[in-house]
C-alpha cells in the first residue's frame, strides 16, 4: 500500500509540476554534456518548491478523504475532527511466547505470562521503552495476576478453585484451594485497607484475608456469604460489587479504603429494560462500570435492550440513580480520562464526552471518531511523514474487537500487543462550543497538562475581549475564572502570598499522606452516621476544604470518595489563573491591539473586578493604574473620580501618585491623589506635593502635625523650599 | 428710585422675577419687547418696564468698570434685587423684600442659585434661550416656553399663596450639588456593572441611577448630571412622584404644599392678550407646549417605566446634552427606591419613539432582573431618611471639584434655633463674598479659610474652606471653649471627610 502510494504521489508530482519540469529538463538538456555543480539552479529551485508544495497538497487532500482514520498533518486542534484521541506510540508489549495480556490496576502493571514467567511493564512511567520487569511464576495455567500493593509477593489464580501465592523475595509459594464441588473463585485483588490484604471473590461470598509473608500462609480475617455471579472491582475507586440474582441486577456494594476501612453499601437493584419477548436479559459484567470522576464514584450500566446507560452515584449510604445517558451502539465501552467520562459507541465507532461535574448529562460534544495522533518532532516534515507512517502502520486497528478497555484511560489490544493511552484534545473541544463561560469552566476543572490549558484559557479570554462580546458573557467568563483561582487558593494547590497555608510545598506522597489521614477522620464519621438514611446532610464540622476534591463539591453533600488522590498537578503549574496573569496576559495583551473608545475595556475590568470582590482577592494596584490611564485617555475624569471615591479603584501608592501625574491636566485629578495619599497617610509624599504645587502654608501646618512621624528631616526642607 | 413703585403695590408683592433681552426693544416704544418673563405676570407693564429699565441703566453703567462682571446685586432700602446673566444679554433679575428688622434673610449666591438652576433646567430641555429666539425672532416662542417653565418651576416654592424663596432656614443647603448615596465598594462594582449593562441594551446611551433622592452613579459629565438630577428629584424620584405625601422626605426640598396654579394659567391668557403681538395661531402653540417642569404628570407605568403625560408635544420628553451636544430621549425606569434614568440619542434611534419601545423592552427582558438585586442591596444598606445625619453637629459639606455636597437632614435642621441660623446665612454671606474676592486675586490657588464664630445664644458657628471643599457646621449646646469648638471639627473631619479638613495640631 505505501508503495502504491509513492507510485501515485509520483505521477501527481508530475501533473501538478508539468511545466517546472519541463524547464528544468530544457535547461539541463541544453547545457548536457557539460555537468555542472548549481547548474540551472533556478529552474531546480522552483521545480522543488512545486514539487513540495503538490507533497503537502497531496497530504491535505488524503486528510479530507480519510478524515476519519487519518491523524492530522499539524499538531493545532483548531482543525481537529475529534476531541479524543490515542496517542502514538503505543506501548509494545507483543512478545513473542507470551500468552495474553493481562493488568493489574492496582500496580498498574501490564502483565505478560509466558511459559514459567511473567513480563511486567509498568502503565505511566516515563520509561515506557524499557525492557518490561520479569518474575518467576513457575509452570502451569494463569488465570489473574495480581502483584501486592507493596509488590512483594504475586497472586496468581491458576483455576477456578486455586490460587497460588508467590513470595517474591523468598520465592517461597502456597496455595490457596476452595470446595471443588460447590463453590468457585472468581478472582481477587489486593487491598491497602487496614484490616485485610486480600479480597478473595468466590461464588459463594467474600473473604477478606490477611497476607502473612512470614509464615507464608493467609488468615481470614471475615468472609461474608452471598451468592455471587460476577464482580467488578476498580482499585481506583476501591469499589466492589458483587452481582447477584437471576438477572444479575442485584448488587452488593463494599469500599476497601485505607483510610476509611469496609464500607458496605446498602444493597440496590441496577433496572434493566424488559425485552418484548418474556425472556429477561441477564446484565454482563462487561457492561458495567465502576467510573472515578472528581473523585466521585459512579457506576454505569449499560441497557443493551433499552439501549442506554444508567449512570448510578455512589454515597456513603446510599446509591442514587443520576438518570441515563443515551448510547448508539451495542456494544458500549466506558473510559475517564482526566475527569471527562468517554462513552465509546464500539460499532459506531464513535465516542462520546460527558463531564458529569454539574451532575449534567448532556454530552460536551458531537459523537466523534476516535483519532490517532502521533507525538511530532519539530520538524513539519517529518511530522507529515510520521503522520503517515503512523496512519498506515495502525491503519484498520481503530475500534477493533479485540481492543480491551482497562480503567481508566487505557486500551489494550491484545491481539496485537499494543497498549494505548487516551487523551482529550481540550482545544477541540473548546473550539467546537460557543458558550464560552461553560467552556472555560470546563477547561478550569481539568488536571492535565495545565500549562497549555491556562495558556488556552488566556487566549479564549483575549479573544472574547477582542471580538467585542457582550459584556454579560464577559462577566460570566470573568466569574468562571475568579472562582476558579479562588477555589484553589482555598484549597492550597497555589501558593499565594496572602494565604499561605504552610502545606502548599508538600510533595506529591506528601498530599497523599496528608489526604489519608483527613479521610481517616471521615470514615469515623461515615461509620458514626451509618444508622442515617438521609441521603443529603449539612456538612459536618471535619468537612474543611482541606483537599481540591472536596473542595469542588457542592456544599452539603456526603458523597463516597475514591480515596485514591486525583492526578492532582504540582502546584506550580495549575489552570487557575491569577489576577496579575489577568492583568498581564489578558487586559494588557488587549489593551495594545484594541484601538479606540477605551470604554469597553473599562467596562470588562469593571466586570473582573466584580468577580474579584465577590471573591475577595487582594489585587495588585496595576489594574487600577490600567483603568485610570484608561479613563484619563478618553478624558473621562468624572468618571474616575466616582471610582475613586466609591473606592471601585482601591488606593494605593502607585494609583495616588499616577492621579497626581494625570494632574498635569487636570487639577481635580491632582486633587484626588493628593487626598488618597492624605488617606494612606504617605506624609513625605504629601508634603512634597503640597510644596509643589505652592501650598506652602498647608505643607508646613501638616508637617508639624505630623512630625512624629515623618521625623525631623522634614521641616528644614520645608522650611528651605519656603526661603527659595 | 423707581422700585418704590413696586414696593408701593402691596403685601402680595413679595417676590418679582423677570428675563430681559437687552438686544431687543432698542427703539422707543418697544421696550416692552425686550421682556421675555415676568412674575408676577399680573403686574402692570408700567411696574414691569420701571423694572426692566433700573436693571438695564445698572448694568450698562457697571459695565463700563467691570465688562466680563457687570452686576450682582443691587441692595436697596427695602428689597435686594440679585441679577444673574443666563447667557450673553440675556439677563434674569430675582427681586425679594427685606425683611423689617436688621438681619439678612437672604443670602445673595442663593437666591442667584435659584435662578441658574432654573436656567440650567431650562436649557436641559430647550437648548437655551438664544435658540429659541433664534427659531422665532419674534420671541413668542421663547416667550411661551418661559412662562410655562419658570412658574411651573417656581410652584415648588409656593407656600399657601406666597412664593418663598431660600432663605437663612435653606444655609445648610447647596442648590446646584449634588448629594450621593455612600455605597460599599462590593455595591459600587455591582452598580458600576448594571450601569454598562444599561447602556449595552441602549445603543450606549447615558444613564444616571438614583436612590430614593440620593444619586448612586452616572456616566454623564458633572454639569449634566447635576441638571438631571435636580430635575429627577423634583419630578421623577418616588418621593417627588408622591410629592402629596409630605411625611416622606427629600434633601432638596420639602414637597409640603399642593401647587396652585390656577392663578398661572390665567396668567398665560393674560400675558398673551397683553403682549399682543399674539395671534391665535401662536395662541395653539402656546398651548402645545409640554409642560416638562409641571406637577405630577409622571406616573409609574406598569412595566415599571415612568409615563410622562404632557399635553401636546411628543410623548416622550427630550433634553438636550450640553456635553455632547445631542438631543436625547428622557427614559425613566423605577422600581420600589431606585430610579433609572436613561438618555438615549435621538439620532441613534432611525424610528424614533418606536424603536424606544424596543429599547424599553430589551431593558426589561435583560437588565431589569439586575435592577431588582440592586435595589435590595441598596435598600439593605442604606440607614434611611436620617443616615447622614451626625449627632450634635448641624452641618453641610459641599466637595466643590465633584458639584457634591451632603448635610445634615432637612428635618434636623428645623432643631436649630432661628439666631443660630441667621448667623450661619451671614457667615455664609461673608465666606462667598471672602472666595469671590480671593478668586478674582488669585485664580489659580484656591481659598484656605477658617472662621469659628460664637454667636451671641452661646453656639458656634464654623465655617472652613480648603482646597475646593468647604464644611459649614453649627453645634448649639457646646462647650464653651474655641479648644472644643475645633476638636469637634476635628473630629468629625477624621471621621467624616477623609480628613480633608484637619489642619490644626
Amino acid at each position: 500500500m505505501k508503495e502504491r502510494n509513492s507510485v501515485s504521489s509520483v505521477k501527481r508530482v508530475l501533473i501538478n509540476c508539468a511545466s517546472q519540469a519541463q524547464v528544468y529538463g530544457i535547461c539541463i538538456a541544453d547545457k548536457v554534456p557539460e555537468v555542472g555543480r548549481d547548474m540551472c539552479l533556478k529552474e531546480f529551485l522552483a521545480l522543488k518548491t512545486c514539487m513540495q508544495n503538490s507533497h503537502i497538497d497531496k497530504i491535505k487532500k488524503e486528510k479530507d478523504i480519510l478524515h476519519m482514520m487519518q491523524t492530522r498533518a499539524g499538531s493545532s486542534g483548531s482543525d481537529a475532527l475529534s476531541h479524543a484521541y490515542i496517542q502514538s506510540p503505543p506501548i509494545r508489549c507483543n512478545i513473542p511466547e507470551t500468552r495474553g495480556l493481562l493488568y493489574d490496576d492496582g500496580n498498574k502493571l501490564l502483565l505478560s505470562p509466558t511459559g514459567d514467567r511473567v513480563l511486567s511493564w509498568k502503565v505511566g512511567a516515563p520509561t515506557e521503552r524499557n525492557p518490561p520487569n520479569s518474575d518467576l511464576i513457575g509452570e502451569g495455567a494463569v488465570l489473574s495476576i495480581r502483584y501486592s500493593l507493596d509488590q512483594k509477593a504475586i497472586a496468581i489464580q491458576r483455576s477456578n478453585h486455586e490460587v497460588e501465592f508467590r513470595n517474591r523475595e523468598t520465592g517461597m509459594t502456597f496455595s490457596r484451594k476452595c470446595k471443588q464441588d460447590s463453590e468457585r473463585i472468581l478472582g481477587l485483588f489486593w487491598t491497602d485497607c487496614p484490616t485485610c490484604d486480600i479480597i478473595l471473590i468466590k461464588t459463594s461470598g467474600i473473604e477478606m484475608l490477611l497476607y502473612d509473608p512470614e509464615q507464608n500462609g493467609l488468615h481470614i480475617m471475615e468472609a461474608k456469604k452471598l451468592n455471587v455471579n460476577w464482580y467488578v472491582y476498580t482499585h481506583e475507586s476501591r469499589m466492589l460489587l458483587l452481582a447477584s440474582g437471576m438477572q444479575c441486577t442485584v448488587f452488593s456494594g463494599y469500599q476497601f479504603s485505607a483510610a476509611a476501612g469496609i464500607v458496605r453499601l446498602p444493597k440496590f437493584e441496577m433496572s434493566m429494560t424488559k425485552s418484548e419477548s418474556n425472556s429477561k436479559p441477564v446484565l454482563s459484567s462487561d457492561d458495567v462500570h465502576i467510573v472515578t470522576i472528581y473523585g466521585r464514584i459512579y457506576c454505569l450500566q449499560f441497557d443493551r435492550v433499552g439501549m442506554h446507560i444508567n449512570v448510578y452515584r455512589f454515597y456513603r449510604d446510599a446509591v442514587v440513580e443520576q438518570g441515563s445517558i443515551p448510547a448508539y451502539s451495542s456494544r458500549v465501552a466506558v473510559s475517564s480520562v482526566d475527569n471527562v467520562i468517554l462513552a465509546h459507541q464500539l460499532d459506531a465507532k464513535v465516542v462520546m464526552l460527558y463531564d458529569l461535574f454539574l451532575d449534567s448529562l448532556s454530552p460536551i460534544s458531537a459523537p466523534l471518531p476516535l483519532l490517532l495522533k502521533g507525538s511530532y518532532g519539530a520538524n513539519s516534515r517529518s511530522k507529515s511523514e510520521e503522520s503517515e507512517s503512523i496512519s498506515s502502520a495502525y491503519e484498520g486497528m481503530i475500534y477493533v474487537d479485540s481492543w480491551n478497555f482497562l480503567v481508566p484511560d487505557l486500551i489494550c489490544d491484545v491481539d496485537n500487543g499494543l497498549v494505548w493511552k487516551i487523551c482529550l484534545d481540550v482545544e477541540a473541544i473548546s473550539a467546537s462550543s460557543s458558550d464560552v463561560p461553560s467552556i472555560l469552566q470546563f477547561l478550569q476543572r481539568r488536571r492535565s497538562d495545565p500549562a497549555m490549558i491556562k495558556a488556552l484559557c488566556l487566549a479564549i479570554t483575549r479573544t472574547l475581549i477582542l471580538e467585542k462580546r457582550p459584556i454579560s458573557v464577559i462577566a460570566q467568563a470573568m466569574d468562571v475564572l475568579v472562582a476558579s483561582y479562588s477555589n484553589s487558593l482555598r484549597s492550597g494547590s497555589i501558593p499565594s502570598a496572602t494565604q499561605n497555608t504552610g502545606n502548599n510545598h508538600a510533595t506529591d506522597s506528601g498530599v497523599v499522606s496528608e489526604h489519608s489521614i483527613v479521610s481517616t477522620d471521615r470514615a469515623k464519621s461515615v461509620i458514626g452516621d451509618s444508622s442515617s438514611k438521609v441521603l443529603i446532610h449539612s456538612p459536618s464540622t471535619s468537612d474543611d476544604d482541606v483537599n481540591p476534591e472536596e473542595s469542588e463539591e457542592p456544599a452539603g453533600d456526603k458523597s463516597l470518595k475514591s480515596s485514591v488522590p486525583q492526578q492532582m498537578a504540582s502546584h506550580g503549574a495549575n489552570v487557575a489563573i491569577s489576577p496579575d496573569e489577568m492583568h498581564r496576559f489578558v487586559f494588557t495583551l488587549v489593551e495594545d491591539e484594541m484601538s479606540g473608545d477605551p470604554s469597553y475595556l473599562v467596562s470588562v475590568i469593571v466586570e473582573f473586578l466584580r468577580s474579584a470582590s465577590r471573591e475577595k482577592l487582594k489585587l495588585n494596584p496595576d489594574i487600577y493604574l490600567m483603568m485610570n490611564h484608561l479613563l484619563a485617555r478618553s478624558n473621562q475624569h468624572a468618571t474616575i473620580a466616582l471610582l475613586v471615591s466609591n473606592k471601585i479603584i482601591e488606593p494605593s501608592k502607585e494609583v495616588a501618585m499616577q492621579l497626581v501625574d494625570l494632574g498635569q491636566q487636570n487639577f481635580k485629578i491632582r486633587k484626588l491623589g493628593l487626598d488618597m495619599l492624605r488617606l494612606l497617610s504617605l506624609h513625605h509624599d504629601y508634603v512634597s506635593i503640597l510644596l509643589q504645587d505652592g501650598y506652602y502654608l498647608e505643607a508646613l501646618r501638616y508637617a508639624r502635625k505630623h512630625k512624629q512621624t515623618t521625623g525631623c528631616g522634614k521641616m528644614p526642607e520645608v522650611s528651605a523650599r519656603i526661603v527659595a | 428710585m423707581g422700585v418704590s413703585s413696586m414696593a408701593a403695590g402691596s403685601d402680595a408683592m413679595q417676590l418679582q422675577l423677570c428675563v430681559f433681552d437687552l438686544r431687543r426693544g432698542q427703539q422707543e416704544g418697544q421696550e416692552l419687547d425686550k421682556i421675555l418673563f415676568f412674575y408676577p405676570s399680573d403686574c402692570p407693564f408700567l411696574t414691569q418696564l420701571s423694572l426692566i429699565g433700573l436693571c438695564e441703566g445698572i448694568i450698562t453703567f457697571t459695565r463700563i468698570f467691570s465688562p466680563e462682571a457687570a452686576c450682582e446685586v443691587i441692595e436697596a432700602e427695602k428689597h435686594s434685587h440679585v441679577f444673574y446673566e443666563a447667557e450673553p444679554d440675556i439677563w434674569m433679575v430675582l427681586v425679594v423684600e427685606k425683611s423689617k428688622d436688621d438681619e439678612p434673610v437672604w443670602r445673595c449666591e442663593a437666591l442667584q442659585g435659584v435662578l441658574k438652576e432654573v436656567h440650567s433646567l431650562f436649557k436641559m430641555f430647550y437648548m437655551s434661550i438664544y435658540a429659541l429666539l433664534d427659531k422665532q425672532p419674534s420671541g413668542e416662542l421663547a416667550r411661551s416656553h418661559l412662562h410655562s417653565f419658570i412658574t411651573d418651576y417656581l410652584s415648588d416654592f409656593q407656600l399657601g399663596k406666597k412664593v418663598q424663596m431660600p432663605s437663612f432656614r435653606d444655609s445648610l443647603k447647596e442648590r446646584g450639588t449634588v448629594q450621593m448615596l455612600t455605597v460599599s465598594r462590593e455595591v459600587a462594582l455591582e452598580v458600576q456593572s448594571l450601569i454598562t449593562a444599561i447602556s449595552s441594551c441602549c445603543n450606549g446611551c447615558d444613564s444616571i441611577i438614583l436612590f430614593q433622592d440620593l444619586l448612586v452613579s452616572t456616566t454623564l459629565p458633572p454639569d449634566d448630571t447635576t441638571n438631571l438630577f435636580s430635575y429627577a428629584t423634583l419630578r421623577l424620584t418616588p418621593h417627588a412622584l408622591s410629592s402629596s405625601t409630605s411625611s416622606s422626605w427629600s434633601y432638596l426640598r420639602k414637597g409640603n404644599s399642593t401647587p396652585n396654579l390656577s392663578n398661572l394659567t390665567l396668567l398665560n391668557e393674560h400675558q398673551s392678550r397683553s403682549l399682543d403681538a399674539s395671534s391665535l395661531g401662536q395662541n395653539r402653540q402656546i398651548s402645545s407646549i409640554p409642560r416638562l417642569l409641571q406637577r405630577d404628570k409622571w406616573s409609574k407605568g406598569k412595566d415599571g417605566f415612568l409615563v410622562p403625560n404632557f399635553s401636546g408635544g411628543e410623548s416622550t420628553p427630550v433634553v438636550w446634552n450640553q456635553q455632547t451636544e445631542e438631543c436625547k430621549y428622557l427614559c425613566v425606569y423605577q422600581q420600589k427606591g431606585i430610579t433609572v434614568v436613561m438618555l438615549v440619542p435621538v439620532s441613534s434611534l432611525a424610528n424614533g419613539e418606536q424603536e424606544l419601545v424596543q429599547v424599553k423592552k430589551e431593558f426589561l427582558e435583560n437588565v431589569a432582573q439586575r435592577v431588582t438585586i440592586v435595589e435590595q442591596k441598596l435598600s439593605r444598606g442604606w440607614g434611611g431618611e436620617n443616615a447622614y445625619h451626625v449627632s450634635g453637629y448641624r452641618y453641610l459639606l459641599i466637595d466643590r471639584d465633584r458639584s457634591v455636597s451632603r448635610a445634615t437632614p432637612t428635618g434636623k435642621v428645623t432643631t436649630l434655633t432661628k439666631e443660630s441660623l441667621l448667623y450661619l446665612n451671614k457667615l455664609r454671606e461673608e465666606v462667598d463674598i471672602e472666595k469671590w474676592r480671593w478668586h478674582r486675586d488669585n485664580p489659580d490657588q484656591e481659598k484656605e479659610l477658617e472662621v469659628c464664630i460664637r454667636a451671641k445664644n452661646n453656639a458656634w458657628v464654623i465655617a472652613k474652606v480648603t482646597r475646593g471643599k468647604e464644611l459649614y457646621m453649627v453645634l448649639e449646646k457646646a462647650n464653651e471653649t474655641l479648644l472644643y469648638a475645633t476638636d469637634a471639627v476635628e473630629k468629625f473631619s477624621n471621621r467624616y471627610c477623609e480628613g480633608a479638613f484637619s489642619m490644626e495640631y
